[in-house]
């Protein structure tokens, strides 16, 4: 049901509207549609995905920002939604200039997938799903599988009273497999999943020989031996080393919190923070990156942003306004959820760029230590610049070896440490983005990609 | 002021267009958000009113010895929009198969809990009553040194649910819920230590003003001690775990485990098994007063009621909806949630129920105070808050990294602890450790912490990786 050329007409009135009552103001129309296959040994449950849009407006009071949203995209609602931000202009106007630069932005974008899902239609995603469920539980010990297909098409209309006017459609796919397997009462799994802006061709590698050898390593983390629990040396697969940069360097670059003068980076822009052979990116406009989308929900193009650069620190994330703060330029980064959700300075992909060493060398530099494999989740600490990364798996590595499969783990260490530790990073190149959500604060969750290679550290590991 | 208007009867209207063959429900909601954000003492934005109304319709089908649900969640309330959306309920239901005959929705006969989810202030005036929440959290700081508030957002959400089905069902209620996120930084002071912040987030159904002012002080404490604390020593260790820390782990994983969605994939604990230490009793109590995961009825309109879950420690009962229910040929508990994380997870239109609890309360025992517990333990750690415990449901793992605790030296509450990790398994088989069979001592007071409303609890051994 998303589609804005019904509503652009009432959406420019209201916006015009606005606009003769504040200096700058400003529409996003979003809307999404979407659905999922969701197969398991007992039942195949399919979803739509919630058909949901609306708009909310911000405008700028010549004191603070305000904001509207409705549901409703019909006249009489945009002018009542209208009506409440005219109160509130009246209310808490100001006389202070809009901060930061207006976009002016004019496009039209759309994602077209090479291989969409719905070229397999219900039918078929859900057929080609129970032969992914069969590759999965012929595996002896697997007692259930659980296998998802999810697919969304984000619509976005972004109109300002600058005169820019932004419309993309970003489809996504997102498939995840895991079986799992049971034995004398305790289950544990692995997964395979794989996500990107566009379709099943962002999806490489689904296949019977995948599927069979993360069912088998479903069964093997049964008999997993407890991780270390101290400091120790790691090495970061490219799942986690995605991961350590979007809670180090991804969170702690969004200029916003350098407004709130409540990052531990914000001090030390410009110095070197780690070996030259690490630089990390955020990068709007990767190829089928699951984080990338045309434009930002302020109508600035998206782009790349080079945050570490062969050691040194040099970019942060920003939005019109701490782009404005800080004497820097908007990098198309500001998100919001939906329309029911403010805007952030948020990231989109972020990763670790190759480096210099193979795995081999980087296992051999380590006597005693751990490889931290398929990263799950981590959570950022922008002022005290702790990080946590928490992973499902791991190997032991003793004298340069990789030894006994170890369960799940959480790093924990202060960033700039952990980069001083820095001895070695991987020099595969980087072939895919990582799927993941990415909230800011308290909920606010949107899709981001992460991507890295192999790095060398030191940090604490524990059981978790 | 909020516009006064009738309550709401969006999913009665709505059922009265639906002509498909029963069974079907249809859950619909106007909800209304306000938004204060601050940056430091400033406020930053203001937003509001957030105004969404949608509606979920549910129907079921059956396919041979098994039925197919279709499920479709819609903010289009045209006549044309709600055809659309039953139409494409309807099929999906044909490819969906689920391994039931029938399924039993509630009908009109049952009536729902008097449950307390509407703060009168909240309701009249929410835009005014979150501006006043968000003063009298700054208003502290008027007399502190050393310490301010670095961000914070108040939002407080007014719902209408109702629910119809084809059974004859038309129940509704209202609902208010907050959600307050405040950080606070501390800084300066002779030892010139990196300033330290303590980030807090809760979920409430009232603002209490009145209290603001005692969670900031906590807060502050909790900042300043962030600057002189420092990872504890690793080893094998008794953890006291606070209610605001065990609703970030044991709700997720009891909440999935718990339930006949795990039973139907052959992952819940039998019921009567020992997996708890004898001194732990849970109900699910959907009439706990002010808990965000209460409501008179749950997401199909079934009436909650008080469910024991584990009663010393064994096993009673787990919680179904009217699908899973169906499945296993029993009754539903009343716990067909509608809720997920993510972006719509304050839409409980967007999602079709599933089986989950609503408020999980854990008894109190007799450990006394969180003092009187540290002595129990000896030596030791208190986790008051972690990075982000994120359990998993399946596995039963927790853990993560400590964002500030306490050491436990000679039964006495002692210097801060920051980084490291604490982790270990919520729930294991029986004669397995756990963190639910490893409960040494239960505190004497419970109180709420999101849906989860629990005394104390002390652990031993948890793995704590440290220094």
């Amino acid at each position: 049901m998303t589609g804005f050329d019904d509503h652009e007409g009432d959406l420019e009135k209201a916006l015009a509207r606005l606009g003769r009552r504040v200096k700058f103001a400003e529409a996003l129309a979003q809307g999404g549609s979407g659905g999922g296959v969701n197969v398991d040994t007992r039942s195949t449950n399919v979803s739509p995905g919630p058909r949901l849009r609306g708009v909310v407006f911000r405008v700028w009071t010549g004191k603070r920002w305000a904001e509207a949203a409705s549901s409703d995209l019909g006249a009489p609602s945009l002018d009542a939604t209208v009506a409440h931000l005219e109160v509130e202009v009246a209310r808490g106007a100001g006389t202070a200039p809009v901060p930061g630069a207006s976009s002016t932005t004019k496009g039209t974008w759309t994602v077209r997938p090479k291989r969409p899902l719905s070229e397999l239609g219900v039918d078929g995603t859900i057929t080609l799903a129970k032969e992914i469920l069969g590759w999965a539980t012929a595996v002896s010990g697997i007692v259930e599988a659980q296998v998802r297909f999810n697919w969304e098409d984000d619509e976005r209309l972004y109109l300002n009273s600058a005169g820019a006017r932004c419309r993309q459609t970003v489809v996504r796919t997102h498939v995840a497999v895991a079986p799992i397997a049971m034995e004398n009462g305790r289950a544990e799994y692995d997964y395979w999943i794989r996500g990107c802006c566009g379709g099943l061709e962002g999806v490489p590698g689904l296949d019977e020989p995948s599927i069979r050898a993360t069912a088998n390593a479903s069964k093997e983390l049964l008999h997993a031996k407890a991780p270390p629990a101290g400091e120790t040396d790691v090495v970061l697969d490219e799942s986690v080393a995605g991961l350590f940069a979007h809670e180090s360097f991804g969170h702690g670059t969004e200029a916003d919190q350098f407004v709130r003068d409540r990052s531990y980076l914000k001090p030390i822009l410009g110095e070197m923070v780690g070996p030259e052979f690490l630089s990390i990116a955020d990068d709007g406009t990767f190829p089928g990156g699951w984080g990338s989308i045309f434009c930002d929900d302020e109508g600035h193009p998206a782009q790349k942003t080079r945050l570490v650069d062969r050691g040194r620190f040099i970019g942060a994330l920003h939005d019109r306004e701490t782009a404005a703060q800080l004497g820097a330029q908007a990098t198309g980064s500001t998100r919001r959820s939906d329309f029911m959700s403010r805007a952030f300075v948020r990231m989109t992909n972020t990763y670790v760029e190759p480096g210099t060493s193979s795995l081999q060398e980087l296992l051999a530099e380590v006597k005693d230590g751990v490889l931290l494999e398929h990263g799950t989740s981590g959570i950022e600490d922008p002022l005290g610049g702790q990080m946590q990364l928490k992973v499902k798996k791991g190997r032991r590595i003793k004298n340069g070896r990789l030894t006994d499969l170890v369960g799940s783990m959480a790093l924990s260490g202060k960033v700039l440490d952990f980069l001083k530790a820095i001895r070695g990073v991987g020099r595969d190149p980087l072939d895919s983005i990582e799927p993941g959500f990415c909230g800011k604060g308290h909920g606010d969750y949107i899709p981001v990609g992460t991507g890295g290679v192999h790095l060398l550290s030191h940090a604490i590991v524990g059981p978790a | 002021m909020t516009p006064k208007t009738a309550p709401s009867d969006l999913a009665y209207r709505i059922a009265e267009r639906i002509k498909t063959e029963p069974p079907w429900e249809v859950a619909a909601e106007r909800s209304t958000r306000y938004e204060v954000h601050l940056q430091g003492t400033t406020v930053e934005l203001e937003r509001g009113p957030i105004t969404v109304e949608g509606y979920g319709v549910r129907l079921f089908r059956p396919r041979g010895d098994r039925i197919g649900t279709g499920f479709v969640a819609s903010t289009d309330l045209s006549p044309k929009g709600v055809e659309a959306a039953v139409h494409e309920a309807e099929t999906t239901s044909h490819h969906a198969e689920f391994p039931a005959r029938s399924v039993e929705l509630p009908s009109q006969a049952a009536s729902g809990a008097e449950v307390a989810i509407v703060d009168p202030k909240l309701w009249a005036d929410p835009a005014r009553a979150v501006r006043e929440y968000a003063e009298a959290l700054l208003r502290p700081f008027d007399k502190k040194k050393g310490v301010v508030p670095s961000f914070g957002s108040v939002k407080a959400t007014l719902s209408e649910l109702t629910i119809a089905n084809s059974s004859g069902l038309k129940v509704g209620y209202p609902s208010t819920r907050a959600d307050l996120e405040f950080a606070v930084k501390a800084f300066g002071g002779p030892e010139g230590a990196p300033p330290g912040e303590f980030w807090a987030t809760e979920s409430l159904r009232r603002l209490q003003p009145e209290t603001a002012a005692a969670s900031v002080e906590a807060w502050c404490r909790y900042a300043a001690d962030v600057r002189r604390a420092s990872p504890p020593p690793s080893g094998s260790q008794a953890v006291l775990l606070p209610p605001d820390v065990l609703s970030g782990i044991i709700l997720p994983v009891l909440g999935f485990r718990f339930t006949g969605a795990a039973r139907l994939r052959k992952i819940a604990p039998e019921v009567g098994s020992a997996l708890a230490a004898e001194a732990v009793t849970i109900r699910d109590e959907g009439d706990y007063p002010w808990s965000p995961g209460s409501q008179p009825y749950d997401g199909e309109g079934t009436a909650v009621r008080k469910r024991p879950v584990i009663e010393r420690g064994k096993v009673s009962e787990l919680l179904y909806d009217s699908l899973y229910a169906a499945a296993f040929s029993t009754r539903s508990t009343g716990n067909g949630v509608r809720r997920s994380r993510g972006p719509t997870e304050l839409l409980g239109f967007a999602h079709p129920p599933s089986p989950g609890p609503t408020t999980l309360v854990i008894a109190p025992g007799s450990g006394g105070s969180v003092d009187e517990l540290a002595e129990t333990a000896r030596d030791g750690v208190i986790v008051t808050q972690f990075g982000w415990a994120r359990p998993d449901p399946i596995s039963g793992t927790f853990g993560g990294e400590i964002r500030i605790g306490y050491r436990i030296r000679g039964g006495k509450v002692a210097e801060p602890v920051r980084g490291g990790t604490v982790g270990g398994t919520v729930l294991a088989p029986p004669g397995s450790p756990s963190l639910l069979a490893d409960v040494k001592a239960i505190g004497s007071r419970a109180s709420l912490a999101e849906e989860l409303v629990s005394p104390p609890l002390l652990v031993r051994p948890l793995t704590v990786a440290g220094a």
